[in-house]
């Protein structure tokens, strides 16, 4: 159900939860996961069902669990608004692990730093290592292979009989992979596949190369 | 003054017209001074607003004896309207009556046209007669202290209430009655409708069930005597008419002697992507009309379509393009002849529109219909039958309307607040929630004050609060705020405004095409070709351009469906393809080449036959059944039949329906002798079937969407302030996903899957049809190419899909495809 790439001689692993895994470095790579996003809503007198926040939660145990990493690297807009209850459950979430947490700061997080930092996650507006660089919002960076979020990608297929379909997707270009929003309720783009792309679906829980 | 001498007051203003009584006029007067409630059966154009404004005015004078001298203030009357366009119509033909009999009167207007001041204005002095729409009726009880308001109103007519009737905006007025009834004691209840299949039920849903109002009430028919005569406008060349399309335009050169001849000419087409484009060609043709011709559709900016209504009136104009926004309306006696474009869907409409021609009494009303491809002439000749037999077909009204509900009861709790105690023996008593169980009731109180059925931790939910003494109301701003935008969008999709880079109002347009557009597309609207600058705060910015465009905004217009008896007219039509040239209409003849052509590729059914046809093009396998039934129940049958059939083996469809049949199209052929052998068209376990199909397909889905908004949970932003509260949007889509996941029993996502059982699969005609297709012989073709018949379906895109194959498997074809395409 998972596969397996290697880029610049380093192994990751794409999960149909939509996140990926950095063999030698042991970190699990999260983006656009919006929590606080349902609570938002119904604070706002949107009552979106309250089970999905739990939900959230329950994927990233399994995710995490699964590949039981010793780095969780969020790649941005990990909580969707300002400061809500849900932030309650999060901290009380964050207790229960020990791993090391890094937050790539997205457009959405307006949380003060010092907030994640007092639960131990670091917060950085980027991050390099080796020749891979880590950002929210895709970027093009000379000698670097880009790794983001934000832009939530889909693509779209077509078959015979007029039937289509549009799924949830890993995006790869020849120097960035854009990962899918991991987040329930979050909504998502969908993308033009260029010859040279590679495109990994989410479907039926596993990873289809396109 | 006894009502006599009120009588004489009215009678003596008719006969300084010049004119008679109708008495239609006579009953309604008396009835209404008699105290009772009603629905006035009145064509427009009849003189139906004064058999009501007249009474509501002369009921005043019957209690103010000092009227000519005396003014006594405060709102007396409302006349509510489902188009805002006619409310200055009505507004002088009340004036008209209140200054020729001297009282003083006043009328005022209030719709989503009315402008802040005005409304301040009104909130202070109400007029004494107030006309308006479903919505901002609402509105006005979502005013704090609406019941000093409404307190000594004595009269409401509901006008067009055939339009209203089978619409959730019906569902709003009725909850609107229900609490003005309560507030009003000396309230009388009038609407009054056009011609439709269920007009005693139409009276039940205006005065609620059983209720006080409706025993005490009269249906008046105006019974005026009219003759309809329907021309087809037949292609001289029908060789070379089109088998499909939509737009008709092959047939301009025909319609110009037509609007030569005559003074006026009103020319409908369905959909405002439709009129734009019939605007734009006649003028590029026959630029000669230029500044004779004009068009009037919904989008058009207030300004325009007043001028346009005026010039109507005033004969300044040779024609107008229009859609359904000229449907409705009081007179506009100059109109002289009126023309289709396009298979009107309705009986009632049709005949309606008809009506607009010839206004006189006792003058013909005459009614071109012009084909947009060669099967409509079925429905030319069916429609002729139709109006003969004024076979016109029901309005559905809705019941239990949650999302209505939901609405009514914020809508209450941001003004005064509310006792359920008081509102639900009110509720109880409308026709929409008559079954409503005390165990929903809750659920819905619930729903509004805790956002789901239980208190639950962590949980930070806003609207609706519950004082201590028990009272339901809204004390946030903000929840207010944007409840009150949310009242005016209960039909709305998104729409953007449209405007000059150096501001000027243009119109305003769906969301959806304008977010297609790049920076300097040009695309046509309000008859102007505009270049696409930029959007910005909701409003999309645009500058006249010189380049031509193919690109029409199209606007999403609800699709009709063909009534029960209009489908049998539409059958027997066909049948009589067989019939010799003496007993065919003109357009079954015309049809000639084409049922050749079809009888030669396949076959023209005769009465007890089903056809069958499938073959193989390069989109894939098509697979073409037709039981002309209309719309509604195809779309039905081809869920049913594409869902027994995915039970067989793995298959995957896309589905297309039109009135005459539908279309079943896969990447893999079915095996069609195992469908019959296999009685996949009985009607055993129907209902159990039809519900699973349901669950394969999108139609709940896209019910959701309207549901979502007009209960409060999807937010649409403020797009006509310039407000986007883009953190609160969502979709619809997403939503229901996760209502499909997590909460399931929620009652307003079960809404979206009984509104598509109730609405739209029409269940009992469904059964109806099968049980007629099990005594037909069915006649399967395998044909080499698309025959004339099914050229409308295939190449209809607006598709339904059903699967029962595994998302990978199809992956993998798809992803084959795309491959290969490289």
């Amino acid at each position: 159900m998972t596969q397996t790439i290697q880029i610049l001689g380093q192994n990751f692993i794409l999960h149909p939860s939509g996140t990926l895994y950095w063999k030698e470095q042991a970190t699990v790579l999260i983006s656009d996961v919006h929590l606080g996003k349902i609570s938002h809503f119904r604070k706002f007198g949107a009552a979106v069902p309250q089970k999905a926040i739990y939900k959230n939660f329950d994927l990233l145990d399994a995710t995490i669990g699964f590949f039981n990493p010793k780095v969780v690297c969020f790649l941005g807009d990990l909580f969707h608004s300002s400061l809500n209850r849900e932030w309650e459950l999060f901290e009380k979430w964050i207790g229960n692990s020990d791993f090391k947490y890094i937050l790539v700061r997205g457009n959405h997080d307006i949380i003060s730093p010092q907030r994640y930092e007092r639960i131990g996650i670091q917060v950085v507006s980027e991050l390099t290592s080796e020749r891979f660089l880590l950002t929210h919002h895709p970027e093009e960076r000379k000698g670097y292979f880009n790794f983001s979020g934000h832009i939530h990608p889909a693509i779209k297929l077509r078959g015979k009989g007029k039937q289509s379909l549009r799924l949830p997707c890993f995006f790869k270009t020849q120097d960035q992979l854009i990962l899918p929003a991991f987040g329930k309720f979050t909504g998502t783009h969908t993308m033009k596949k260029k010859e040279t792309d590679e495109v990994f679906a989410i479907a039926d829980n596993s990873i289809l190369k396109i | 003054m006894t009502n006599q001498q009120l009588y004489s007051l009215a009678e003596d203003w008719f006969k300084h017209q010049n004119w008679t009584p109708h008495s239609f006029q006579l009953k309604t007067w008396s009835a209404f001074l008699g105290g009772k409630h009603g629905l006035l059966n009145a064509p427009t154009g009849s003189g139906k607003t004064y058999a009501l404004w007249f009474p509501i005015i002369l009921n005043y004078i019957k209690n103010n004896p000092e009227y000519k001298t005396k003014h006594k203030k405060g709102l007396k009357a409302i006349w509510i309207t489902p188009l805002r366009a006619l409310s200055q119509e009505i507004r002088q033909s009340a004036e008209r009556v209140i200054r020729d009999l001297d009282t003083q009167l006043t009328v005022g207007i209030r719709s989503g046209d009315t402008s802040a001041a005005e409304r301040a204005k009104q909130k202070k002095s109400m007029p004494d007669l107030l006309i308006t729409t479903p919505e901002s009726l609402q509105l006005l009880l979502a005013t704090k202290g609406y019941d000093a308001i409404f307190k000594n109103c004595y009269a409401i007519v509901v006008d067009e209430w055939h339009e209203l009737l089978g619409t959730k905006r019906g569902v709003q007025t009725e909850l609107g009655l229900s609490r003005l009834k309560g507030i009003a004691k000396e309230l009388r209840i009038w609407g009054i409708s056009a011609t439709i299949g269920n007009l005693e039920q139409a009276r039940e849903v205006l005065l609620g069930p059983g209720s006080p109002a409706h025993e005490n009430s009269v249906l008046i028919r105006a019974n005026l005597k009219k003759k309809v005569t329907v021309k087809s406008i037949i292609p001289k060349e029908m060789e070379t008419f089109p088998w499909r399309g939509h737009l008709g335009l092959r047939l301009l050169d025909e319609v110009i002697p037509i609007i030569n001849n005559s003074r006026t000419t009103l020319l409908f087409t369905n959909t405002r992507s439709q009129c734009e484009i019939w605007f734009q060609k006649i003028l590029e043709k026959h630029p000669e009309l230029a500044g004779e011709i004009a068009m009037h559709h919904g989008s058009i900016n207030k300004e325009t379509r007043q001028w346009v209504e005026q010039a109507i009136r005033n004969e300044s104009l040779k024609a107008v393009v229009c859609t359904s926004s000229l449907d409705l309306g009081v007179d506009f006696a100059p109109v002289e002849t009126v023309i289709q474009i396009g298979g009107p869907k309705g009986v009632a409409r049709f005949m309606q529109r008809a009506g607009r021609s010839g206004h006189r009494p006792g003058e013909e009303s005459v009614i071109y219909f012009l084909p947009t491809h060669a099967i409509e002439l079925v429905e030319a000749s069916a429609l002729k039958q139709a109006a003969e037999k004024k076979a016109v077909e029901d309005r559905i009204p809705y019941l239990n309307s949650f999302d209505v509900l939901i609405q009514y009861l914020v809508t209450l709790a941001i003004s005064d607040g509310f006792f359920p105690d008081q509102i639900y023996p009110e509720i109880k008593q409308t026709f929409c929630y008559q079954s409503i169980t005390t165990d929903e009731w809750h659920w819905l109180l619930n729903f509004i004050v805790l956002g789901s059925q239980s208190l639950q931790s962590y949980d930070e939910y806003k609207k609706v609060e519950v004082d201590e003494h028990g009272k339901f109301k809204v004390t946030n701003r903000g929840v207010a705020m944007r409840h009150r935008f949310q009242i005016g969008t209960i039909v709305g999709d998104s729409n953007i405004t449209v405007r000059y880079q150096k501001g000027g109002y243009i119109g305003t347009i769906e969301e959806h095409f304008i977010s297609k557009l790049k920076r300097g597309d040009v695309f046509t609207f309000a008859g102007r070709n505009l270049e696409f600058i930029r959007i910005k705060e909701m409003q999309a910015q645009v500058r006249n351009s010189s380049k031509k465009s193919s690109k029409v905004p199209a606007w999403m217009g609800g699709r009709l469906t063909l009534s029960a008896q209009m489908s049998k007219l539409l059958r027997e039509e066909l049948y009589s393809a067989q019939l010799s040239d003496k007993e065919q209409s003109a357009e079954i003849r015309a049809l000639k080449s084409i049922f050749t052509r079809q009888q030669s590729e396949s076959i023209v059914p005769k009465p007890d036959e089903f056809l069958i046809e499938t073959f193989q093009t390069s989109e894939g396998y098509h697979h073409i059944f037709y039981p002309f039934e209309g719309r509604f129940v195809h779309e039905a049958m081809g869920s049913l039949l594409s869902y027994r059939i995915s039970l067989l083996a793995p298959i995957t469809f896309s589905l297309a329906f039109n009135d005459y049949g539908f279309e079943l199209l896969s990447d893999k052929e079915v095996d069609m002798q195992q469908v019959l052998d296999n009685d996949l068209f009985t009607t055993s376990y129907l209902l159990d079937d039809l519900q699973k199909s349901l669950n394969s397909t999108e139609m709940a889905r896209r019910k959701f969407r309207d549901i979502a908004v007009i209960s409060g949970m999807v937010f649409t932003g403020y797009p006509d302030k310039g407000i986007k509260m883009k953190h609160l949007q969502s979709n619809s889509q997403l939503l229901f996903d996760v209502f499909k996941d997590y909460e399931a029993d929620n009652l307003l996502y079960q809404q979206a899957f009984r509104e598509t059982f109730e609405h739209q699969l029409e269940e009992g005609r469904l059964r109806i049809a099968l049980e007629r297709i099990a005594g037909q012989k069915i006649v399967w073709r395998p044909c080499t190419a698309p025959t004339p018949f099914s050229f409308p379906l295939i190449t209809d895109r607006l598709r339904e899909k059903l699967s029962s194959e595994k998302l990978t498997d199809r992956i993998r074809r798809m992803t084959a495809i795309l491959t290969k395409s490289k």
